[in-house]
This record gives C-alpha cells, structure tokens and sequence, in this order.
C-alpha cells in the first residue's frame, strides 16, 4: 500500500533548502537573503537599502527584530512621496492620505 | 484504540445522556474534530436558532489523532452558532483536554438544552455525571479548574471553562483550559453561559489501543525531527508566537490604532526580544512549555514585574495579545500587554475581539462619535494604557452603558452607537479581524474575506505567501495531492494565484483540525511542515485506517463545504457588509501610510479583489454568489444533508 513506501513527501524534499545564518530582507520587493556577521546587532541591505536590527535566537539562527527606524521610516516616507505624486495617488490623497 | 472512543449527548434541560459509538463511516466521511462538528451542527442546529438559546447545539471535540503516539494532537474544537456573527461558531485551542477527554471515552460531545441553575459536566472513564456548580459561579477561569479539581480530589483532572466573560454573555466569551489555552473565536463561552454551563471536566485512564505501535513510534520520530528542525519552530521555541508579531511589524502588515496605520514604529518595548527578556526575568531561562505531545513549546511562561496585578503569574502572551494591547489601541508598554493578556485569561475572553473592539471605540471616541457622556468620563484616546485595561473590566463584566454596548460584539454595538460607527469597524461577517492589515496582501486578505468563522486567519492564510518563496518550491507544495498548473506568484503583492493558494489552505488547515493536531505541524508558517502526503502514514500506523493524500483533501472539502452550507442557511450573502465574503471599505479606499517601500501607499483594489474571489469559489465548486454547485455537493456525498445518522 502507498503508507508503506519509504518515497519522500514534498516537504520532506523541501527540508534540503533550509538555510541558516541568513534572513530575507522584509521589503516585499526585494527580499534580498542577508547574512549578518556572527553576533552583528543590526544589518544593512545592500540591494534597497533598508537597516535592520538583528537577535540572534541561536548562535546559527538570527532574525530580524525590527527595522532601523531613523532609516527605514525615511526610506517609507520617500516611497509614499513618489507614489502620491502619480495621478491615481493624488486621488487616493483627496481621500485623506 | 482511537476508533472506539465514543460520542455523548447530553441535555442539560432533561438531564438525559446518551451515548453512541461513532461509525467507521462517518469516520471516513468526516474523520473527526471540526469536521464531525460541522455535520453535527448542521443536522443538530435548527434553521435560524437563536445562539443563545437552547436549541443550539455545543459540540467539543478532539480529532481522529487525538492522544494517539501521533504529534501534536492537543487540540480540542468546540462548535456551536456564533452568538457574535449569527453564522458558524468554531473555535479550536491548545492544552491537555481533548487528550484526557479521549482517555475517558469520548471524542465528541453534543450538548443541548439548558439548565436551571449553573452546572458542570463531569466526565470519568466512560461515565457522565452533570452536577451542581452554584459554587463556581462567579470564579475565574484558573479558579474554576482548582476549584473542580480540589472538590473531585484529584490534581489530573482537565476542564474546559468558562469566567465571568461567559457568564456575562459576553458575545465573544472563550471556552478556556489551563491557564491561557483558550477557545477564542466566535463566542463559544458565551454559548456555554447561556446554556448555564460553567464546565466539562473530564479524567480518565482508558488505554488507547495503537494500531501499529512500533511504526507509529518510529514514524512519529521521522515527523518531529521534521518539524522541530524547521527555522519557523526553532524560534516560536525561543520566543513563541510573538516573534510573528516582531516580524509583521517590521515590513508594515500590522493594525495600529484601529486602522489608521500598519505600523507601530519604536515599539520597542512590546517587541519579542523584550517579553522574552521579561519571562527570562521573572521564571527563569527555561520559561517555553508546551501542549499535548507537542515539541515545539511556543507557550513562555511569565510573572507581570510591575503595576498592579505585580506577579501575577500567567502564560503567553501570544501574538494577539501583543496586537490586540499593544498596536491596536497603541499602548507601547509591555506591562499593559502582559496585564491585558493576563486580565482576558481570567475572564475568559477573546483577546483579539476585546482588543478590536476598545480600539475601534477608541477611534470613534477621538472622532466625537462617542464622547465622555458614553464612557462614563473615560478619557479613551489611543495611548491610554489605563483605559485601555479598565475598559476590559467594564467589557467583561459588563459595566457601564459602553462596556455593556461592546459586549454585544461589532455590528450590534454600531447599530447602538449610530452615527457612521460601523464604517470604522474592522471586521467580517461580524468577527472583528486578527491584528493584522492586509491592504499589502490581497492573498490575505481574500484569506479574512472569505473565512468561515468571519475574518480569521486560522481558516486559509497562506502566511507562507510572505517569504517569497522560489516559483519551484511553491508549485511542488501547491500542485499536490491534486494537480495545479495555474499561475502561482512569490510576490505577496500580486493578485495572481492567490485563489488557489487560499483554496489549498483552506483544505490543508481543515484536515489539521478533522485531526486534532495543531496549525504550526504543518504547512500554516513553514513550508516544509507536513501536509497531505505525510498524513496518511500518521493516521494509518495509529489508527488502521487507510487513505491516500487525495481521499483526505476530499473530506477537507467535503467539512468545508458543510461549514458553507450552514452559513449559507443562517444568511451569508456573497457581497453583505454584514454576513458576506466582504471587506471594509478601508481596506479598498484608504492607503496604508507606513512600512517597507513596496508595502506603503497600498490598497486592495476592488475589480481584483472580486475577481480573486469569483476565482476562489470556482476553486471551490462554488457558483457567482458563493453557493455550491449542485455537483460538488453530489461528488462530496453532500446532495442528501442534513442526514441525521448521528
């Protein structure tokens, strides 16, 4: 019967792409794979330039904490800048942006 | 052996109990857990019952799996109609009670009626007794459990409970068990209120025959090397679900003051890392525990270090609890989440409901829509911790003209409140949504659109859309167990493939509940979780019972499709603002203001968004406006329900 044939599952092949020592830059566009220095408390992205604050959870396991706020909010704010400045911004923005 | 466990029926009006073996058939049809749920609710629930009242049923269930050597089997579904949306009531939590519910016999209850005065269901090894519960009346959820087990005399004994929430009907009262693990959607604890029900206590000690003990044990080591070897496990082990709220925030997929923003900037203070620190602080290093049989441990214990409820021991808090007292109604302390988070604990309440709810009120109340007359001189700005946690006193215990109007849940309270209020009111089909913003995530916000329980996330949130996951790798997770060669998108932006997306979720996340095991075993936040192809194994070496991935993905629909129909009954309409697969107009007309580059400025654009939704019930076997086709009802075995033949 199929239960007893020792032939992978999907997510059991898909284990081999696990990597560790990275995370993924969290602008949707970009999603560069970063991988900070062992320890780094915070890490640039080279691609969009977006900064973020690392923890490492173990010492092969770091995660973004969250964003270098003084940075990314400016990187935020020039985007909206841009997107508004498009016509069907500025009618998004007549409705209070 | 898990087949053999039983169903119970219990009136609490007559005092009649009776129970049943649970055919293999209807095993193979609905397996267990919310799907059995489901087809008892819809031959149990008379058309348009009132949730309050007698006629409406009150399932609790555990799954086919539950207490078997499988991983994971802890949770304990509980159905019934919603006292919130009117529509399908489900709520499913954590802990030790389904497992001990099964060592006692039982794998689902069918409670009706209600009783005179308060009682609790007493559940010992194949028998049922309903006793007396006067002296519970009244207790927190924490103490109801010692009380039960101080008065039985043995420290074993699990129960799922209700606190002053449920008491209160309180349309959005949780059923809980232990200290956090709680039932927290839809109103179940207000069902057992109404119903004067205080508790389920159950013990027991009823082997539970393994069909295939040595390869079940040796399988089930294969499974947890899998899943406690996944990055996304390996942190919730760190730092629990709050890690999920850490990250949401950081790319701008949170709500902050109510809808206003999807971001809340320097929270420092509320982040994981700092709750981690605290739980650090005040249990110890090793302060993660965990549910039944379960390895990943993303529960943190903790004592509140400072304020008034100072040492308070609780357990979390989860992500929710971080949105629904932290970002919502931007409170930036980890104090207040951590009091918040104990308070609804011991009421017995739904943390991401109350939450919702105080912010949309604290918006409205910084619109002048309601004023100082409404809240009894409370200064309810966004910010104002203390409010913020006097209101979840006034809410639960239903103080106060205010306190008592959100108690009725969101769109009862618009309605009394007048004005445009309920244009402020971030909800679907009358559940408010998690603490998320989705404006950046139409597959996700299709995911809350479409939800059978109202906006939720538990039900088909492909939260994996969000790692940009390589084109390969998601069509060897999506084009199985049945074949898909449609369009599939890694950027979570787009609209294209998100309606096969959340149709597989929507089947994946069911089979885990027909199961009783829990979302983070499988493909709910990372994609090497298990899912259909590994099931069959599990069920088979546990239970006997043979199935291949396809027949499971079949049920899941089949259980999906109940759960349609029965909202379909109760009044779900495709396009009502109130009862249908709706957003708020925010969500198409308001732009987020924060986040990462790609993130701000969004909308969810109306044309797409139908059309993703007309894309989804075709996934479905669903028509225009939502309604299953008279052949997908025929080829699930669905075209002669309601059935009655349990």
């Amino acid at each position: 019967m199929a239960n007893e044939t020792e032939k992978l599952s999907a997510s059991e092949t898909l284990r081999e792409t696990r990597t560790f020592g990275k995370v993924r830059c969290h602008n949707p566009s970009c999603m560069e794979r970063l991988e900070p220095s062992p320890g780094a408390d915070h890490i640039k992205c080279a691609t969009c330039g977006m900064e973020f604050r690392i923890f490492w959870v173990r010492p092969d396991l770091p995660r973004i904490r969250g964003p270098v706020w003084e940075v990314n909010r400016k990187i935020a704010a020039e985007a909206l800048k841009r997107k508004l400045e498009t016509p069907a911004g500025k009618s998004k923005a007549k409705e209070g942006v | 052996m898990a087949l053999d466990r039983k169903i119970a029926y219990i009136n609490l009006s007559t005092g009649k109990i009776e129970t049943s073996p649970i055919p293999v058939e209807i095993r193979k049809k609905f397996l267990g857990g919310r799907g059995l749920d489901a087809y008892l609710l819809y031959n149990h629930a008379p058309q348009g019952c009132d949730p309050l009242g007698p006629d409406n049923p009150l399932m609790i269930s555990g799954g086919l799996l539950t207490a078997t050597c499988a991983s994971a089997t802890a949770r304990t579904h509980i159905m019934a109609k919603s006292p919130l949306t009117g529509l399908l009531g489900s709520a499913n939590m954590g802990g030790f009670f389904a497992p001990e519910m099964a060592w006692a016999g039982f794998h689902h209850l069918v409670i009706k009626g209600k009783a005179k005065k308060p009682v609790y269901i007493w559940i010992h090894n194949g028998k049922i007794e309903i006793r007396d519960a006067a002296h519970l009346w009244g207790k927190s959820t924490t103490e109801t459990q010692w009380a039960i087990r101080e008065e039985l005399g043995d420290e074993d004994i699990k129960s799922a409970v209700i606190g002053q929430a449920g008491e209160k009907l309180v349309r959005y009262a949780n059923v809980m068990t232990g200290i956090k693990n709680a039932a927290g959607r839809t109103g179940m604890g207000a069902v057992m209120g109404s119903k004067n029900l205080k508790a389920v206590a159950v013990r027991g000690t009823m082997d539970i025959r393994i069909a295939h003990p040595v390869e079940a044990l040796e399988h089930n080591k294969r499974f947890i090397d899998g899943i406690t070897g996944a990055k996304v496990n390996r942190t919730q082990g760190s730092l629990g679900t709050p890690f999920i709220w850490g990250a949401t925030n950081s790319w701008g997929g949170l709500r902050n003051r109510n809808f206003q923003y999807n971001q809340m900037e320097y929270a420092d203070d509320i982040e994981p890392e700092r709750l981690d620190e605290i739980a650090t602080e005040t249990i110890g290093p090793h302060h993660m525990t965990g549910c039944f049989g379960c390895q990943v441990h993303c529960r943190a214990q903790y004592k509140i270090p400072s304020g008034p409820y100072a040492g308070k021991y609780d357990e979390g808090p989860e992500y929710t609890s971080q949105g629904a007292f932290g970002a919502e109604p931007d409170c930036r302390s980890a104090v207040t989440v951590l009091t918040g988070n104990h308070l609804v604990n011991q009421y017995g309440v739904d943390n991401l409901e109350i939450g919702s709810m105080i912010a949309w009120a604290m918006e409205l109340y910084e619109l002048g829509i309601i004023t100082s007359k409404e809240t009894d001189g409370l200064d309810l700005r966004f910010g104002n911790d203390e409010a913020l946690l006097e209101m979840i006193h006034r809410i639960c215990l239903r103080k106060g003209w205010l306190g008592d109007v959100l108690a009725e849940g969101g769109i009862p309270a618009s309605e009394k409140i007048g004005k445009n209020s309920f244009d402020y009111l971030i909800q679907v089909k009358g559940m408010n949504n998690l603490h998320s913003d989705e404006r950046g995530t139409p597959g996700l916000a299709l995911n809350i659109a479409t939800a059978s329980r109202g906006s939720d996330h538990l039900r088909s949130r492909p939260a994996i859309d969000l790692y940009h996951l390589p084109e390969k790798v998601m069509r060897k997770i999506y084009s199985s167990p049945v074949p898909y060669d449609g369009p599939l998108s890694s950027e979570h932006t787009d609209y294209e493939g998100k309606p096969w997306q959340v149709f597989w979720h929507q089947n994946c996340y069911m089979a885990v509940d027909c199961l009783g095991i829990c979302k983070y075993h499988t493909v709910f936040l990372g994609a090497t979780l298990p899912n259909f192809e590994d099931w069959p194994k599990v069920i088979y070496y546990n239970t006997g019972l043979e199935f291949t991935p396809v027949e499971l993905w079949e049920i899941a629909e089949r259980c999906n499709n109940l759960e349609r129909l029965f909202n379909l009954r109760e009044g779900l309409t495709r396009n009502d603002l109130k009862k249908g697969d709706m957003l708020n107009h925010r969500y198409f007309d308001e732009p987020t203001k924060r986040g990462a580059p790609d993130v701000v400025g969004r909308t969810i654009d109306r044309q797409k968004f139908k059309k993703m939704v007309d894309e989804f019930y075709n996934h479905c076997g669903w028509d225009k406006q939502g309604v299953p086709a008279p052949g997908t009802l025929q080829r699930l075995g669905l075209d002669h329900e309601p059935s009655h033949l349990l």
